[in-house]
């Protein structure tokens, strides 16, 4: 090849040797991207009763090596301006991804504007974050490396650092074909990582399998869970499955759910400018619900009960309170949910059915620099 | 003794003006648009609306009652965006759909010959008043009414916008 190329420099005319070389250096170019495509696949998988709405970009397919890349990075201290946190100091697997702080702390140790949310399931979520301000991972994750309240290091920053180390750059060209470490390779690697955290084995997965059965107090509480209240027909109900509904237990809906009457927070009004969007958030899920407390996006909620107090008894009225919340009583004429301490409690074992002990314990998942270097 | 009573009462009656002029201004701000595979994308208040044809139904809704709601054929709307309705739903253009989204995020889907008045004789309204009166906050200031659908789960509230697009598969 090289001899070749010699006698082509030396004795053709101009203008073919300068198009012989232009297409030396564009069949590299093929080499070299079809070596990013030597990756391997990563079957995502899931029950079939989650469905398929969900769309991975087409320039980031998921793979074996890019979602080991991204796992990697999400251990790594040195995406942080002061090398002192990773996206684990806020998000720990063995609390389904969150920190169990209402807000969380910073590289320069200030605190975040809202609480940190568990990363569950974000294979189907449409619009990140509490607000809903972000179409997709890849977008998203920009916010955490570079906000001054989280790790705070410009992403031109973190592709240097981690261009200077030994471990990263074979890593990428492994899973992007070239180990020139760039921004966007960063983002998507991290997103690919992201997309793999799926949580669908709880007792309440094996139960919607026909594999386990609930206890009776657990069952109740799944009742309570998907009734609304009904009084003139005797139906007792807590009508969480209206907004928290479905196997993945939120739907993708904007809602004020009556924390207060007058918002610190505008929540979504911040994000659409439409006053009708005042302190509306995003349903988040409620798998894994008994281990990310404290709860809401300010973590104002320390325990299960007292948000099923909230719920029952202290819905505050606004202009934009959820018309779901309004009007809805067990009690004929009643002004709250009202519901009584034993159903509180039926719902709390329900509740304890979406913990899934094996996504929190999930190798896979978990850290891998400590395999690296023990 | 006396003064907490009038503070409190002077609070309920602020809050209940604030309340309404609240539920007037966002309606009045709020828009529709409509887009997608249309010649040209929309953006609508709701004084834009009263140049169109006024349309209305006396229909039951889901409180069990019967209300007449008032606006807008849908069709007209679609028609003024160029959507491809009329002669030129055929072919490909049966395989289009609209998406419609409210202010929550909620999403209902609709054929395009559904609404079509070649295809149907239902006529599937954009309403903005209810019982003569505008709607209050979490309903208005656009819901879609289909008289014809039994269960009232498509006649989407707080309709934020109308996304015309073809079925991929
Ligand atoms: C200092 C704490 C902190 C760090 C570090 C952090 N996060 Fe977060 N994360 C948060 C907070 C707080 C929110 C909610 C922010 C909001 O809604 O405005 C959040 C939200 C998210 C969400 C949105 C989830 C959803 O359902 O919408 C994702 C995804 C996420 N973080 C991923 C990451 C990744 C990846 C990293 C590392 C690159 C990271 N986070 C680092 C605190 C942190
Ligand atoms: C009107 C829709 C709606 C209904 C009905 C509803 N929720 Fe929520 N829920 C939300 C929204 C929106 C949030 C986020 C609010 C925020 O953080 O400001 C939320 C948050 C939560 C959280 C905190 C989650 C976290 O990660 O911090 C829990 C727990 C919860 N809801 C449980 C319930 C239960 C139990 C019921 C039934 C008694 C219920 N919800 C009914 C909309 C609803």
């Amino acid at each position: 090849m090289r001899n070749l190329l010699k006698t082509v420099l030396t004795n053709k005319p101009g203008w073919l040797k300068a198009s012989l070389v232009c297409a030396f250096f564009i069949s590299c170019g093929i080499i070299q991207s079809f070596q990013g495509k030597n990756t391997e696949p990563y079957v995502l998988q899931y029950p079939a009763n989650f469905g398929s709405r969900f769309v991975i970009p087409a320039n980031n397919p998921t793979t074996k090596e890019g979602v080991y890349l991204g796992r990697l990075l999400f251990y790594d201290k040195a995406l942080s301006a002061g090398n002192n946190i990773s996206c684990e100091s806020c998000h720990q697997q063995r609390q389904a991804f969150t920190d169990g702080k209402a807000f969380s702390t910073g590289t320069d140790g200030s605190l975040t504007t809202r609480s940190s949310m568990s990363l569950t399931n974000l294979l189907w979520v449409r619009n990140f974050f509490w607000d809903g301000r972000s179409p997709g991972l890849e977008e998203q994750v920009k916010f955490p490396l570079t906000n001054e309240h989280e790790m705070g290091q410009p992403l031109s920053e973190s592709a240097k650092k981690l261009s200077q180390t030994t471990l990263y750059p074979p890593l990428f060209a492994k899973a992007f074909g070239s180990s020139l470490i760039t921004e966007d390779k960063i983002l998507k690697a991290l997103s690919q990582f992201e997309r793999t955290l799926i949580s669908a084995s709880s007792n309440y997965d094996h139960y919607l399998a026909g594999t386990f059965k609930p206890t009776t107090q657990q069952l109740r509480g799944l009742q309570l869970f998907e009734n609304g209240p009904d009084p003139k027909r005797g139906i007792r109900g807590a009508n969480c499955g209206h907004c928290h509904g479905g196997v993945k237990t939120f739907k993708e809906l904007f809602h004020n759910n009556g924390l207060d009457s007058i918002a610190a927070d505008i929540g979504r009004e911040q994000f659409t400018g439409q006053a009708a969007d005042r302190a509306r958030f995003r349903i988040p899920t409620l798998r894994n619900i008994m281990l990310t407390a404290p709860y809401m996006h300010d973590g104002r909620f320390t325990t299960i009960e007292q948000v099923l107090d909230h719920y029952s008894e202290h819905i505050v009225q606004s202009p934009t309170l959820s018309t779901f919340l309004q009007d809805i009583s067990n009690e004929a004429g009643g002004k709250n949910l009202a519901l009584t301490k034993n159903e509180k409690a039926d719902l709390a074992a329900f509740l304890g059915m979406l913990t899934d002990s094996s996504f929190i314990s999930n190798p896979a998942f978990s850290n891998p620099h400590l395999v690296l270097n023990p | 003794m006396y003064k907490p009573k009038i503070s409190k009462r002077c609070i309920a009656v602020l809050l209940l003006f604030f309340g309404v002029t609240f539920s007037s201004l966002a309606q009045n701000t709020a828009t529709l648009s409509i887009g997608g595979e249309v010649t040209t994308p929309l953006e609508l208040k709701l004084s834009d609306l009263s140049s169109f044809k006024q349309v209305s139904h006396k229909v039951k809704d889901r409180d069990g009652k019967e209300h007449v709601f008032a606006g807008v054929a849908l069709i007209e709307l679609l028609e003024k965006a160029g959507v491809t309705t009329g002669a030129k739903l055929r072919g490909e253009n049966l395989a289009k759909y609209l998406l419609i989204t409210a202010a929550d995020g909620y999403e209902v889907l609709y054929s395009l010959a559904e609404i079509d008045p070649e295809f149907t004789d239902q006529i599937i309204l954009l309403a903005t008043t209810k019982d003569g009166q505008p709607f209050g906050t979490g309903e208005g200031p656009f819901r879609i009414i289909t008289p014809n659908d039994k269960k009232p789960a498509r006649w989407i509230r707080e309709v934020r916008s109308i996304k015309v697009a073809f079925a991929k598969n």
